[in-house]
């Protein structure tokens, strides 16, 4: 009886525990559905637009003394919307022919560029330690206890009371207002709704004022929970409305809303009665420890695999066939014969120049640079293979790289194993890796298997790091998960300049085997796949076991070069080189490029370690100019994050990517030119 | 003559709705065998069954004497099963000649990884000279380095064929070719189909639409009606058949 009692009241308390955040999740979840069903974005965007609220609403109250209520107004309800309304009408508007992965990728841009555009433009820092506070005073610090058992501060009253106000608003709005009523009507197919006359794209623009002020409110409430304000914080809390919203199968209301707060719930639930049963079970504790804070990817993997209702919405998505029309071949092959050979002359002879040049006169700081970015172009060739060839989004590169790099580490430091064998034992667990992975996710395709490679990023990276026979534990905190530099006979690749011909080498070999790749079946079969589904299958292609095969592919090559990546750092460097977000940013990197070609993926590796020493601290301009700077610069690195996020909007236009895109229009005009020279000259020949 | 596909009792509902019930189906190795019906007849259910991308609630499909189960699209496919769609099916940014090489390297499986690391994933001048003959036989030589983005609908059909011929059927699978295409391009279709048949003597299960395409290609036909096989037997009797012509011809004038 008394065992009984204590799990009711136990129960009653993490509803209680649960359903603030859980009304805030689902805020953000009514936002989400409300803007991919009118607009077909799956804006994973809306994390950041939510940590720009409330850190603007932190700026006005706590920097600027503003009261409540201006900066509520400011930041919830002026910014907000505004930056909805921006997005909507610059961006989103004109993808709403694009294939649901190139818009993914467009937010996943936006998730990336928008809190480092909003940090460059207020000053904006986050300051460790200073929790933001919330829409009214006292906020964390009065409770309320009515039924004994659990204090609710006054924050979290708020947060329901807004989340209840928001709600019912919605509610009535759909119901009583004919702005609703043409909501409803988008909602459900806006191509219908434009026949009987209602303009959906401004019921679309309002939608995403809407959906972005509830993600803007869903920000300052949820704020207080946190101790520091930080970008990837609120990035958590749209995978969690994703996966509420995916319990609604992205098409209820009514689901999202349920699903946000029994989520919240049931999060509470678990991180009450999970802790109990593991004390029976010891070996499963440090699972439980990680685990509490993962939840949400948890659970997001979990639906996601498990929903039957959304394998069924599965379709075929190609994320560079997705416009109309599709992408013509890449441009080497409409050039005439003479230019390919000029080019081919000129580059060799450039990569000699700056090879020979970076080998006898750059010191350690550039070295470490051009490494740097050599090696993770052997990451982004993982990148190539997965999205470039098989037409598959993966947000989850980083963790394959971290499984290369943590094996190198754990190789070297218990058995004492040479490190370069340990990168190859790496390459091949994290291909075996990526090969489980793929199992469950392919079923999904397009968006979901993205967002489903994003639930298994954060869970890697809150639970499977954390263990002592993965990311070293807590002796790692200390020592740091040191690496060493190989020797192999008579060179010692300590000195850094033998380790950039090592990492070169390296680059060689795999994009020459990526390129047999492309070639070869693998790569035929990939692109008859990526072309129509049903007709490969038709002629004898197993889309399972080709797919499969480029995902264990890929990871083997992401699985090597994080090897490498840890070999020339001497360390893991988990944080700064592997989390998902830095692996988010890869993804938009390579894709904004160019996702197909091996120079790709070498230009995204130069642009992620260099373009902010050379650019953006002006030593390219130094070098040129003997000294002379433009004056803007340096300008902060956050800049990489705001340009390259925005590139990703160029490549949902032209999903060639942005070196395609230059070499194509350069090819056309050279072809142009030399074509009209070459009629001039025959004409005058013939003329008499 | 030897029984090639036989599908027997096949039923297949939707949500209630009988789509199929109890339609069994047979074609000889080398035939040619048409099925036709109205509009819901229940055409491409039993077409989809056959090739697998619907499982039948009751019946078997076997393919010369081997059951086919619960055996996925492409392992059909390896076992013989070639076809085309209603709506062309195509893989884009490829050159004719490239579609017919991608079908002819994968005859046999979809080939090893490490055949590829090693440069030998290629394919070799015979495949290429294979493919070269279906294109002969297609006439479709002159189109092969076209894109195939830049083919008419009717050209984009025969690059169907051509593939589904490259993988080597033994029953060639047609879905509504005709359709979309007009007068002259059918027969053209038609004639060309004719050729390569008598050229290769695979069997045809053809679903169609167009009475005088069925009336002229196909030896046999079949004829569903709201999921039931109504008639069957040679294809001129079928089309003077009183039940048919009431269920689907109406008084269409047929056969000339």
């Amino acid at each position: 009886m008394f065992l009984a009692a204590s799990t009711g009241e136990d129960l009653l308390r993490a509803v209680l525990q649960g359903a603030p955040p859980g009304s805030v999740y689902a805020l953000i979840a009514l936002g989400f559905v409300l803007t991919y069903k009118t607009s077909g974005v799956f804006n994973l965007a809306f994390g950041a637009q939510a940590y720009v609220s409330a850190a603007m609403y932190f700026q006005a109250r706590t920097e600027w003394g503003w009261q409540v209520v201006p900066a509520l107004i400011l930041a919830v309800f002026i910014l907000a919307p505004l930056i909805g309304l921006v997005l909507e009408r610059l961006i989103f508007r004109y993808l709403s022919n694009s294939s649901a992965v190139a818009k993914l990728v467009v937010a996943i841009g936006l998730t990336v560029a928008l809190p480092s555009l909003f940090e460059l433009v207020t000053g904006f820092s986050a300051v460790a330690g200073r929790t933001p506070t919330g829409i009214i005073p006292g906020g964390s610090s009065v409770f309320y206890d009515p039924f004994g058992i659990y204090p609710i501060s006054r924050d979290e009253l708020a947060q329901m009371a807004v989340a209840m106000v928001g709600m019912a608003a919605l509610g009535a709005l759909f119901r009583f207002s004919s702005l609703g009523l043409a909501l409803r009507a988008v909602v459900e197919s806006p191509r219908m709704t434009e026949l009987s006359g209602i303009n959906a794209d401004r019921v679309s623009a309002f939608a995403w004022a809407l959906s972005s002020l509830f993600a803007g409110m869903a920000g300052v409430l949820i704020a207080p929970r946190f101790n520091t304000l930080m970008a990837p914080d609120f990035f958590h809390l749209v995978i969690v409305a994703i996966a509420a919203a995916a319990i609604g199968r992205l098409a209820s209301l009514p689901g999202a809303l349920l699903g946000g707060l029994g989520l919240g719930i049931f999060i509470a639930i678990f991180n009450t009665f999970l802790p109990r049963w593991t004390a029976d079970h010891g070996w499963l504790r440090p699972f439980q420890e990680n685990l509490t804070p993962s939840m949400p990817f948890v659970i997001l993997f979990g639906v996601l695999v498990c929903w039957p209702a959304i394998r069924r919405e599965r379709r075929v998505v190609d994320p560079l066939g997705g416009v109309d029309p599709p992408p013509p071949g890449l441009a080497a092959s409409t050039r005439n014969r003479r230019l390919t050979l000029a080019i081919r002359v000129f580059s060799v002879a450039f990569l000699c120049v700056v090879g020979a040049t970076i080998l006898l006169r750059a010191d350690v700081r550039w070295l470490f640079l051009v490494t740097q970015a050599v090696i993770l172009a052997i990451i982004y060739l993982s990148i190539t293979v997965i999205t470039g060839f098989a037409g598959q989004i993966s947000l989850c590169q980083g963790a394959f790289a971290a499984v290369g790099a943590f094996t190198v580490f754990q190789l070297a430091d218990r058995y004492d194993l040479s490190v370069l064998a340990a990168a190859l034992v790496g390459a091949g667990l994290a291909a075996v890796v990526g090969a489980l992975l793929s199992l469950p996710v392919l079923r999904l395709g397009g968006v979901w298997l993205a967002i489903a490679t994003l639930a298994f990023a954060f869970f890697f990276d809150a639970v499977m790091v954390k263990f002592s026979w993965i990311g070293g534990g807590g002796t790692s905190l200390f020592q740091g998960t040191r690496v060493p530099r190989p020797t192999i006979g008579p060179w010692d690749f300590a000195d850094d300049r033998l380790f950039l011909v090592l990492a070169v080498v390296a680059f060689t070999v795999v994009s020459f085997l990526v390129i047999q790749l492309r070639e070869g079946t693998t790569g035929r079969v990939l692109h008859a796949l990526r072309g129509s589904e049903m007709a490969a299958e038709s002629i004898g292609i197993s889309p399972v076991r080709a797919r499969v095969t480029a995902f264990a592919v890929s990871a083997a090559i992401a699985g090597f070069g994080g090897a490498l990546l840890a070999i020339h750092q001497e360390n893991v460097n988990y944080q700064n080189n592997f989390s998902p977000t830095a692996a988010l940013f890869w993804l938009v990197l390579v894709v904004s490029l160019s996702a197909r070609t091996i120079e790709g993926a070498a230009y995204s590796g130069a642009a992620f370690s260099l373009f902010d020493s050379l650019v953006l601290r002006g030593e390219v301009f130094r070098w040129i100019f003997r000294g002379w700077v433009p004056g803007i610069l340096p300008i902060s690195p956050k800049w990489r994050f705001v340009l390259f996020g925005l590139a990703s909007i160029h490549f949902s236009r032209h999903p060639e990517g942005l070196v395609e895109y230059g070499k194509r229009r350069a090819t056309r005009r050279f072809n142009e030119r030399f074509d009209s020279r070459e009629r001039e000259r025959a004409i005058q020949e013939t003329s008499p | 003559m030897n029984v090639l596909l036989d599908a027997t009792e096949i039923t297949k509902s939707f949500s209630g709705i009988r789509a199929l019930d109890d339609v069994t189906l047979r074609v000889a190795e080398g035939e040619r065998v048409g099925l036709i019906g109205p509009n819901g007849a229940g055409k491409t259910t039993l077409f989809n069954c056959i090739l697998g991308n619907l499982r039948p609630d009751a019946g078997s499909v076997s393919l010369n004497g081997v059951d086919l189960g619960s055996m996925p699209v492409y392992r059909r496919a390896r076992m013989g099963m070639g076809r085309t769609f209603q709506r062309i099916e195509l893989f884009g940014d490829t050159t004719v000649a490239e579609h017919l090489l991608i079908a002819e390297r994968v005859r046999r499986g979809n080939g090893a990884l490490w055949k590829d690391l090693l440069g030998r994933g290629r394919p070799t001048s015979d495949e290429i000279r294979r493919c070269g003959e279906v294109l002969d036989l297609l006439g479709l030589t002159d189109l092969a380095e076209e894109p195939i983005e830049s083919l008419s609908l009717g050209q984009g059909r025969l690059v169907e064929v051509g593939r589904a011929l490259v993988t080597g059927p033994r029953l060639l699978l047609l879905d509504e070719p005709s359709s979309g295409l007009d007068r002259t391009e059918t027969d053209a279709l038609a004639s060309t189909l004719a050729e390569i048949q008598r050229e290769k003597e695979f069997a045809v299960l053809l679903v169609e639409h167009d009475v005088e395409l069925v009336a002229a290609f196909t030896e046999r036909t079949y004829v569903l009606d709201f999921g039931h096989l109504i008639a069957d037997g040679p294809t001129g009797q079928m089309m003077a058949d009183a039940r048919v012509r009431n269920a689907y011809l109406g008084d269409l004038e047929v056969g000339r």
